[in-house]
């Protein structure tokens, strides 16, 4: 869509009841208290309006390959490009950085495999100039030479920090087992040898390259009305439109059988990694996002509870990993009794393959509905939810898209029994990639 | 440390800037609260929201703990949300209703905070209701109780700052106050069903709780929360006292070793309770504090990247101000002498209109970032209500930022930053051919 032909539809959508303006188009349907528009310097922009705490989470969302567009991947490429363009001195007003810090809200940039995000959470009185402040510096991207060092110093800390995170390098091991090649195949964050192996040049190619407006997806989550988004800035002259090709780099899955992985690491952990369906198949997505909740959500799951009565120093985390095709259920667990650990988790997955009686899926089920809730309720977890679901290709779908009433919630309505075990056998079979780490364990060998 | 020096250089020297114009003030939604002679009850509807908050004050904080129960007002609490309902323990019980019920003690309180679907709460409060009424505190109850109790106390141990500020709140208040949340190993092994029991009987009273609900309402939730009140006995509890011993001017220091990776500096400060004229000051000086000495960072910095922070530990009275030095980060002692090079110079000159401003900003924007979860609302709500903000507490809180000018920062700092209790935590030593 051009830029003019997107303002004519911006205009004629203004007078169009906004519960009427949502699923107009290509524009997805989010339900009647989220606002769809197409914005004039082109991308997404998504606004939830809420009650309660005076504060709005601004985060623009971009799909594109972490390590970069180039044949050869660089590592940690897509996350200093973004930190670099937000440490760097606007020709005119205030970094984002500094206004952010200046209003006492919060900054932060994650990266993906695919996609990027960039978040602030700040005082509504402010919410205005920052989507000003964020989408000037994003839609039209500047990299100084001052703000790259800065920024290289910042992810190369980042990244060090990270290496101490056992949840974040089983992560990435899986994901390098489950997939040959492409963004998923490597660290998005990268560790700090490759942060500081990316040159300037690198940097701002990838800016430029994917920082355009047409690829933005800009939402707004809290005290603040539909109107907020004619405070985005324009796109830069000239760009056009991400083709899909750019934007969905392939991440072929191994062929070859997973094989497990061991890295040195001072808690002895382990992590399972499996392949998924697609976000497309919503209610088989719906089905494994149900069994990690039932399994392994703090405190109520049954294997976290059965490990806070055996093993109180344990920790285990799993969650389906919902992606454009396919997505990934992974699992990762940690303790000093590492192997009855891993009992407790192999037991878990094992009851997801039987239907639950119809009683116990009852109150499983809606324990599952509370927890999705609880953690949809503050701006920056909506934003973040709406931003995730549209890059991943399926924004209708989001948990937070129409509340309870939502097609997210539909699915889980729609589940029973036995094809939540049946998703389990069809998804939970296969050899998983397994990654373990201990302060035995040699170097990865592969 | 270069990067530390200069950036107290550049804020000691922002003293001297021009004025900008205050931004609009940020509000909540207005709370109301209603007291029907016994129990105050504080309300903040939000009828967009999915879910329903609900915290229950009772009086039953450390304070009320003596040298022999530390640990007391915890395992009181653990045992509450073990006591059968239905069948199973109150906690599953309300997460198989489509809810999550948890515990915090502080200095005046055991606060339990109920949240779930809007529609479900009344039923939730009700599970609640029943275990308060008959709580279930059987020796097999308390020694289950306590397990999971020593599990967290050992937990706690390797988080350092978590480890300064505990020594510096029992330096500081020198009594029940200020002994560990969660008591300790040998503590906690000299409790039993007796003391539990008795302390429950002594603390959880009418007169003494309170509730605060927060998120989307239904009319129902209302005649739940008269139930769970009159699910509690008649009474009121003396009032504490409000004071603590006076720091000494030679800044006692308290040394501990855990294992740790590097050491952390705690130094903790007397601070202005809620409700006080310095209150809004005080919230100044922590933004001031936290941020005059960290490096720049484009992003936002989390709790383990930080070199230096502070919290504003309101939750007890007399409140205190916290500073921690990450080792990790910057040396301490260099830091340490900046925070002392600091702390005169606000004693010594008014903020600039313009640092007043931006700091006065950054502390708002803090302070909202910290109350966006219906927990943290309904925290607030009933925290700020029951420490000197009975109308609208939280506004109340805002109002008083909004309010503080240079002069009441310079007085303030000249009150509570001069004198000052120093809680060092160092790594173990190594053992000897380590």
């Amino acid at each position: 869509m051009s830029r003019a032909s997107a303002a004519v539809l911006a205009a004629l959508l203004a007078a169009v009841p906004l519960s009427a303006r949502a699923g107009a188009g290509d524009l997805p349907d989010l339900g009647p208290s989220v606002s769809v528009d197409k914005l004039e310097a082109g991308g997404t922009a998504i606004v939830h309006p809420m009650d309660g705490a005076p504060v709005a989470a601004i985060e623009l969302w971009y799909r594109a390959p972490s390590t970069g567009f180039a044949a050869k991947p660089v590592s940690s490429l897509a996350r200093l490009a973004a930190q670099a363009v937000a440490a760097s001195k606007p020709l005119v007003g205030p970094g984002l950085g500094s206004l952010v810090n200046e209003v006492g809200g919060r900054l932060a940039i994650s990266v993906f495999p695919d996609s990027i995000e960039i978040s602030a959470l700040v005082p509504a009185s402010a919410a205005q100039r920052v989507v000003r402040t964020m989408t000037t510096a994003y839609f039209a991207p500047v990299l100084t030479t001052d703000g790259f060092g800065a920024a290289q110093q910042d992810v190369v800390r980042e990244a060090a920090l990270e290496r101490f995170n056992p949840e974040t390098l089983l992560r990435d091991t899986v994901f390098g087992e489950l997939f040959s090649g492409g963004p998923k195949h490597y660290p998005p964050l990268g560790d700090p040898n490759a942060v500081a192996a990316v040159t300037e040049t690198e940097a701002r190619a990838f800016a430029t390259r994917a920082f355009r407006s047409q690829n933005a997806v800009l939402v707004v989550s809290g005290t603040v009305d539909a109107g907020i988004v004619k405070s985005a800035a324009s796109g830069r002259p000239g760009s056009e439109d991400m083709n899909r090709d750019e934007a969905h780099a392939a991440s072929p899955l191994a062929t070859a059988a997973p094989e497990t992985l061991q890295k040195a690491f001072d808690l002895p952990a382990g992590g399972y990694g499996w392949v998924g369906p697609r976000i497309a198949d919503e209610r088989e997505a719906t089905a494994l996002d149900f069994i990690a909740d039932y399994l392994f959500r703090p405190e109520g799951g049954v294997v976290s509870r059965e490990l806070a009565q055996s093993d109180p120093d344990a920790f285990v985390v799993g969650q389906f990993i919902t992606l454009y095709d396919p997505g990934v259920v992974f699992v990762a667990y940690a303790g000093k009794r590492i192997d009855a650990v891993r009992a407790a988790v192999d037991r878990g997955l094992a009851l997801a393959h039987k239907a639950l009686s119809p009683a116990a899926f009852a109150v499983a089920r809606v324990a599952f509905e509370y927890n999705l809730l609880h953690e949809l309720q503050t701006p920056t977890e909506l934003a973040d939810n709406f931003g995730w679901y549209t890059v991943e290709g399926n924004a209708s779908y989001a948990p937070g898209a129409g509340g309870r009433d939502g097609a997210y919630f539909k699915a889980a309505d729609s589940l029973t029994p036995e094809f939540v075990a049946a998703v389990a056998d069809k998804y939970l079979t296969p050899t998983p990639a397994i990654a373990t780490l201990g302060p035995q364990s040699k170097p990865a060998a592969k | 440390m270069k990067a530390v020096a200069l950036t107290l250089a550049a804020g000691v020297a922002l003293l001297g800037a021009a004025p900008s114009p205050a931004p609009a003030p940020a509000r909540f939604p207005a709370a109301s609260s209603s007291y029907d002679g016994t129990t105050r009850i504080f309300v903040e509807s939000d009828a967009g929201a999915q879910l329903a908050g609900l915290q229950i004050f009772v009086g039953a904080g450390l304070a009320r703990q003596t040298a022999s129960t530390a640990g007391v007002a915890a395992l009181t609490a653990e045992c509450i949300l073990r006591t059968p309902v239905a069948g199973v323990p109150l906690r599953d019980a309300v997460a198989a209703g489509g809810g999550s019920l948890e515990y915090t003690v502080d200095a005046r309180s055991t606060h339990f905070y109920l949240e779930g679907l809007a529609d479900r709460m009344p039923a939730l409060t009700g599970l609640v209701t029943l275990a308060l009424a008959t709580p279930g505190f059987s020796p097999g109850a308390v020694a289950a109780a306590r397990a999971q109790l020593e599990a967290r106390v050992d937990d706690s141990q390797s988080n350092a700052i978590a480890t300064g500020v505990e020594m510096f709140r029992r330096s500081y208040y020198a009594g029940p106050a200020g002994s560990p949340a969660l008591g300790s190993r040998s503590s906690l092994a000299n409790l039993g069903a007796a003391e539990v029991a008795a302390f429950f009987k002594a603390n959880y009273v009418r007169g003494s709780a309170s509730l605060s609900a927060v998120g989307r309402l239904v009319p129902e939730l209302a005649v739940a929360e008269q139930n769970l009140i009159g699910a509690l006995p008649e009474g009121t509890l003396p009032a504490l006292s409000a004071k603590a011993p006076a720091i000494p001017a030679e800044s006692p220091r308290i040394v501990a070793r855990r294992d740790v990776g590097a050491p952390i500096v705690v130094v903790g400060f007397a601070a202005a309770d809620p409700g006080s004229a310095d209150f809004g000051a005080m919230l100044v000086l922590q933004s001031l504090l936290s941020n005059a000495l960290e490096r720049p960072s484009t992003t936002s910095l989390g709790l383990r990247e930080r070199s230096v922070g502070a919290f504003y530990l309101y939750d007890a009275t007399p409140a205190s101000l916290i500073v921690y030095v990450n080792g990790n980060r910057v040396d301490p002692s260099l830091a340490i002498h900046g925070l002392g090079v600091l702390a005169a110079s606000l004693a010594q000159r008014r903020l600039t209109p313009e640092v007043l401003r931006r700091y006065k900003s950054v502390a708002e924007g803090a302070f909202l970032n910290d109350t966006i979860t219906l927990a943290d609302r309904s925290y607030l709500l009933g925290a700020f209500g029951s420490l000197g903000y009975a109308n609208d507490p939280v506004n109340a809180a805002l109002t008083a930022l909004d309010a503080a000018t240079a002069a009441d920062v310079q007085r303030a700092a000249k009150r509570y930053l001069q004198r000052s209790i120093v809680a060092l935590v160092l790594p173990r030593q190594a053992s000897p051919g380590n």
